[in-house]
């Protein structure tokens, strides 16, 4: 069944490079869509069917992150439906589109099924290769500096994660396997300080992909240069790829029971992150530079309860998955806006209520879900992540939590409000109009899913996902 | 012997500190490729055949040969001759890059016990290859020069790989492979577009979207 998720998309790409049929393209997705969640939910009914393989594995520990992948990618590929017939150009160039997008998709899953640090880690490299294209397809001037940042930070960040891989096995010691299992069994024999030293590199190497301040520069382009089904798949799901690799080496440092100097590291990173965030939200011009930024403050959220341990790893799933369903239905909508008023200025955006009220509420309530209102998610892995810190007493952490988390929900209120009931101008306000008829159902449908899923989670957690959750976190 | 490669490996660096022809810098590169084919060819003896003959077919095909010439490719398609507007003096470049290779070489003489599972020699310059990389990419100002330091650091990375004095996965090998994909492939693509689109190599002309106002 793993090797059907990871050879289908190379078989389909073939055929799409052959055929450069603009409806085969969209079908192909769409059937690889469904045939990845399939196989997700067939874990439920056979799990040892997906166990026992040499280099991939589907397992209680990824679970989670391959459905995230499974159900955003499904809510993508019906979202590019619509978007796909609004794009302008040759038959070949949308041919490159959904071959790239296939490949990005097979690389994120084998990343997430790898049960080895290396092969996790050159899937980890794949990504980078498929989405320096998709985050380049427009060919601008921006869109080219975008995806420059991309691949060059990027590809510093993995060679760093590399070099922590080289000195892990110096860590080993006499054992010489990467596999993850191998190393959470004989971590106890570990040197602890070339453990430290590579979790160092390896954090910084991959925190640079995952989004984590201040190795973070890259994401902000990025994401708003980006077409927005590609950034809704980055921020929802590629920044989580990264950051299981991270989670796993941690497991590792905390088998070897050697965790103390990378709880701090954890600590300090996420803290910037969330400073980044606010001092950046607060200032922002561009609706798509805002959610990138509120991804990179959500990362960093998803590295303290990493940090913090205990009851913060309920959370830290709960907000993994919280920020990916949200997150991705805020970049799928803000292709909406950017199809409606064709300009990513939040100076330029007013009065979106009055030419889309589906868009609109979409928006708001994105926003609402983002910024931790209940019934989301989010307002349950943050309540929960505020509480492990007042547990282990470290109130002026919580202090700054809170505060930072406040500077970023006002700065974020401010540019929705003003987008949505805003004064609209009149000339951006006739552009829109005429693009009304561009926006499709397929367009306004997977946000829906998404957000219903968001909020109903957040209040009604079933009993098979709470055991999956606490599965992930002892796994 | 190989010790002598190694040190030739680590003076490189100073050579790529110290000139702004970009040309220089690309047979920097070569040299480079040729010394880690023959560290390869000398020093690892104990590893199986198949893992000195995949690691001596890569350093002297890819890196001793392919990577220069499609950089020497890719400067003739940009002309792009110098990059003299380095934030730092060459001088101080060349100072600098110096104590960060003594530093290499002090570490490799200082008896540390945890480090018995590494060649301590290349362990050092190789680290030192790597920071004087990181830290070219800083001051530069060129593209290209970019891209030339990046497979620098690739090569410290590399020699790092070997610095493990025991048998290192295929894995690895082929993560290195990868790497070296990406210089030439992504990097190389992209220097290109880049050329075509900015009509320039300046690293300055990358720099519009910011978070104040710009127009999209």
């Amino acid at each position: 069944m793993i090797s059907l998720v990871l050879l289908v998309p190379i078989i389909f790409c073939i055929i799409m490079f052959f055929a450069k049929n603009k409806i085969l393209n969209n079908v192909f997705i769409n059937i690889y869509a469904l045939l990845h969640l399939s196989v997700g939910l067939g874990y439920f009914i056979k799990p040892m069917q997906f166990a026992n393989n040499q280099y991939f594995e589907l397992n209680s520990s990824n679970i989670i992150f391959y459905l995230i992948l499974s159900v955003i990618f499904l809510a993508v590929a019906i979202y590019n439906n619509g978007y796909s017939k609004n794009l302008n150009f040759s038959d070949k160039k949308i041919m490159h589109y959904a071959t790239m997008l296939l490949i990005f998709v097979v690389s994120m899953t084998g990343g997430i099924l790898s049960n080895n640090l290396g092969l996790a880690w050159i899937f980890i490299e794949g990504t980078t290769l498929a989405s320096a294209y998709l985050i380049y397809f427009n060919k601008t001037k921006h869109s080219i500096e975008a995806a420059w940042k991309y691949v060059f930070i990027c590809s510093i960040g993995i060679a760093l994660a590399f070099v922590g891989i080289i000195l892990l096995t110096v860590a080993e010691g006499s054992l010489n396997s990467l596999n993850y299992a191998d190393l959470i069994n004989n971590a106890q024999s570990f040197n602890h300080f070339w453990l430290n030293v590579s979790f160092v590199f390896i954090l910084f190497g991959l925190g640079t992909k995952m989004g984590l301040a201040p190795v973070h520069f890259w994401l902000p382009d990025a994401h708003s240069e980006a077409p927005s089904p590609i950034s809704a798949l980055l921020s929802a799901t590629l920044l989580n790829c990264a950051f299981l690799v991270i989670l796993n080496v941690y497991k590792v440092i905390l088998a070897a029971n050697c965790y103390a100097y990378a709880r701090i590291v954890l600590l300090v990173m996420g803290f910037l992150s969330l400073f980044v965030a606010a001092v950046f939200l607060y200032h922002t011009t561009n609706y798509k530079r805002m959610l990138a930024y509120s991804s990179i403050e959500n990362m960093g959220i998803l590295a303290i309860a990493t940090a913090l341990g205990g009851i913060a790893y309920y959370a830290l799933i709960i907000h993994l998955i919280g920020h990916s369903l949200i997150k991705a239905s805020y970049f799928l909508t803000s292709g909406n806006i950017l199809e409606l008023f064709e300009t990513k200025k939040i100076k330029s955006v007013r009065g979106l209520i009055e030419i889309d009220k589906k868009t609109s509420w979409l928006w708001v309530a994105s926003f609402l879900g983002i910024c931790a209102f209940p019934p989301s998610m989010l307002f349950m892995s943050e309540f929960i992540t505020i509480k492990a810190m007042l547990i282990q007493k470290h109130y002026i952490l919580c202090i700054l939590f809170l505060f930072l988390l406040t500077i970023i929900l006002y700065a974020m209120a401010k540019v929705v409000i003003k987008m949505v009931f805003g004064q609209k101008s009149e000339e951006k306000f006739e552009i829109a109009e005429k693009n009304v008829s561009k926006i499709t159902f397929s367009m306004y449908f997977p946000q829906v899913i998404l957000l219903t899923l968001a909020f109903v989670l957040g209040i009604y957690l079933p009993e098979f996902l709470d055991i999956v959750i606490r599965n992930t976190i002892v796994g | 012997m190989e010790n002598g490669f190694i040190i030739l490996f680590g003076l490189t660096m100073l050579y790529l500190s110290a000139t702004s022809r970009l040309i220089a810098h690309v047979k920097t590169i070569m040299v480079q490729g040729i010394l880690l084919f023959l560290i390869c060819s000398t020093a690892f003896s104990h590893l199986p055949w198949y893992t000195i003959a995949f690691l001596t077919i890569e350093t002297l095909l890819v890196k001793a040969i392919l990577i220069p010439l499609f950089l020497n490719k890719v400067l003739k398609k940009t002309h792009s001759n110098r990059d003299t507007d380095a934030n730092i003096a060459h001088f101080y470049c060349l100072l600098i890059s110096s104590i960060i290779l003594f530093g290499g070489f002090m570490l490799s003489v200082v008896e540390i016990p945890s480090l018995t599972m590494i060649n301590p020699f290349c362990f050092g310059i190789a680290l030192a290859v790597i920071i004087i990389s990181l830290w070219l990419i800083t001051i530069k100002h060129k593209i290209l020069s970019n891209v030339i330091e990046f497979i620098t650091m690739e090569n410290g990375i590399f020699l790092l790989s070997l610095s493990v004095a025991k048998e290192m996965p295929m894995l690895v090998n082929i993560g290195v492979l990868l790497d070296v994909f990406i210089a030439i492939y992504i990097l190389g693509l992209f220097v290109s577009q880049i050329n075509t689109e900015l009509g320039d190599m300046e690293v300055a002309h990358l720099s519009d979207l910011k978070d104040c106002e710009y127009n999209d």
